[in-house]
């Protein structure tokens, strides 16, 4: 019985929470400030205001759940029989689209080692829905060389644990993106040893052009899109541990050599529903362990001047 | 208290809960479009009504009511729209986590599995549930007696079957 309940309590807290869980929320909550405030000062207007825009971002949200589970259902079906994967192909597209259209699992345990990993295969498409082999190619070849180095680096601490090892280390993924330029898969790691440390990484795939890009890619030729939105994240880093003394960041910390200082040029990043940049970093990467993996969203304004078109909003 | 301190303090404490907020809408619609349509619509109607509230240490189960509500009505806005439209995509259940424990308390009402779910998986006090729930102590005691009663049939079974 108590046992169950663990268990059961274990899957209760192992419902995942969407990352941009948190960023709607904030803006449901300036939302509502912003409709007390028209309220306020003109009385009498303030339903229209209040009804209509809850319901403009429900619509928006309901329609992204809905693309993940469809992602999921054709990962399913692909897995189930090759003949209902090729009828998906009738699905008019606009433009470049990206699916994933099978994927492999590597599971493994040995008395306490453990390792369940979801690997994704990913078909890169043209208008026309023809592959495009090499852009296929080039994300599938990245996603194996990095799980590839995971699991090599599992079988390395089976080897060297032999049955005493106590390891449980699981990967999974999401279409994080998946709007008319970007289409982004993310992958979740989580290794628990003595403790658990969680890690992400993101691909992306340009829908116009159908190739991987990195950061960089979405901002103009030469434009120093490190600094400025470095400069904003310690920004937001000051300004969120003035406010909550619960949360702390490295910045001007006793260890300068800790201290965030700069995004790495490939640092993980995925575009919101909202079209705006976040910029996610690892356990660790700028935080201390107990902040988790953190994430800032980057206001769409400051990037304006240096940001390529039609990828933020 | 005035009008926003409270509120800033119901800001707090729906960052601060955002995450419990959401598993608990997830336990009551199973799938993630509505759980956070849920968590969203519970936090504007939260910051808006935070005048309403004048004690701080009853935010977080007034919270939790305005989750629990919202879930309600929006369960019951779904049954309306199967009869009147398509509902082929409303309430489809996510099928990533992995509830086979957890289905165990699908044998439960709603008002059963809240209680089950507040004191065990988000470890709160009674009295706490009970001003969730909008009930009096003793009801929701006898609420999670029921349930346990009914679950320790129910999970015993999965433990016989795990046996042999």
């Amino acid at each position: 019985m108590k046992h169950n309940f663990t268990e059961a309590k274990k899957n209760y807290q192992k419902i995942p929470v969407p990352p941009e869980l948190e960023s709607m929320l904030k803006q449901s909550i300036a939302q509502a400030k912003a409709d007390m405030e028209q309220e306020n000062h003109t009385p009498g207007t303030h339903q229209k205001k209040a009804s209509t825009n809850p319901r403009f971002r429900r619509y928006a949200l309901r329609g992204t759940g809905t693309a993940a589970a469809a992602v999921f259902a054709i990962a399913l079906l692909a897995n189930s029989s090759a003949s209902i994967s090729h009828a998906m192909k009738d699905i008019p597209i606009i433009g470049v689209i990206a699916q994933v259209v099978t994927f492999r699992e590597y599971q493994h345990k040995e008395n306490n080692m453990e390792a369940d990993l979801k690997i994704p295969e990913i078909q890169v498409k043209d208008k026309d829905g023809i592959i495009l082999e090499d852009s296929s190619k080039e994300l599938n070849d990245a996603i194996q060389s990095y799980t590839d180095e995971i699991i090599a680096a599992y079988e390395a601490d089976v080897k060297a644990a032999g049955s005493e090892g106590l390891e449980n280390i699981s990967l999974d993924y999401d279409v994080v993106t998946d709007n008319p330029s970007l289409f982004s898969l993310r992958f979740e790691q989580c290794i628990t040893m003595a403790g658990a440390s969680q890690s992400q990484k993101i691909y992306h795939i340009d829908k116009n052009t159908g190739k991987m890009i990195s950061l960089k890619d979405l901002f103009k030729e030469n434009a120093d899109y490190q600094t400025v939105i470095s400069d904003n994240i310690k920004t937001q880093m000051k300004q969120q541990m003035t406010e909550d003394e619960n949360k702390i960041y490295w910045l001007n910390s006793d260890t300068p050599e800790w201290d965030f200082t700069a995004i790495p040029s490939d640092v993980n990043f995925y575009v919101n529903q909202s079209g705006k940049l976040n910029i996610v970093f690892d356990e660790y990467q700028v935080a201390p362990g107990f902040m988790g993996i953190v994430t800032f969203e980057i206001p769409t304004e400051i990037l304006k001047p240096i940001v390529k078109e039609g990828y933020l909003d | 208290m005035n009008i926003p301190t409270m509120q800033s303090f119901v800001e707090q404490e729906l960052l601060a809960n955002y995450a419990s907020m959401y598993r608990f809408a997830y336990s009551y619609v199973k799938n993630e479009a509505d759980a956070m349509d849920i968590v969203q619509e519970s936090a504007y109607l939260a910051i808006k009504n935070a005048s309403a509230i004048q004690d701080k240490r009853y935010v977080k189960s007034w919270l939790f009511r305005i989750v629990i509500n919202t879930s309600i009505s929006l369960l019951r806005k779904q049954r309306h729209e199967i009869f009147e439209e398509h509902a082929s995509e409303q309430g489809a259940e996510d099928t990533y986590a992995d509830f086979d424990t957890m289905e165990a308390l699908d044998i439960l009402n709603k008002r059963e599995r809240t209680v089950i779910i507040l004191r065990f998986f988000e470890e709160w006090k009674l009295q706490d549930i009970a001003n969730a729930l909008d009930e009096n102590l003793n009801t929701v005691k006898s609420i999670l007696y029921r349930s346990l009663k009914k679950l320790k049939t129910e999970l015993m079974k999965g433990e016989v079957c795990h046996e042999t």
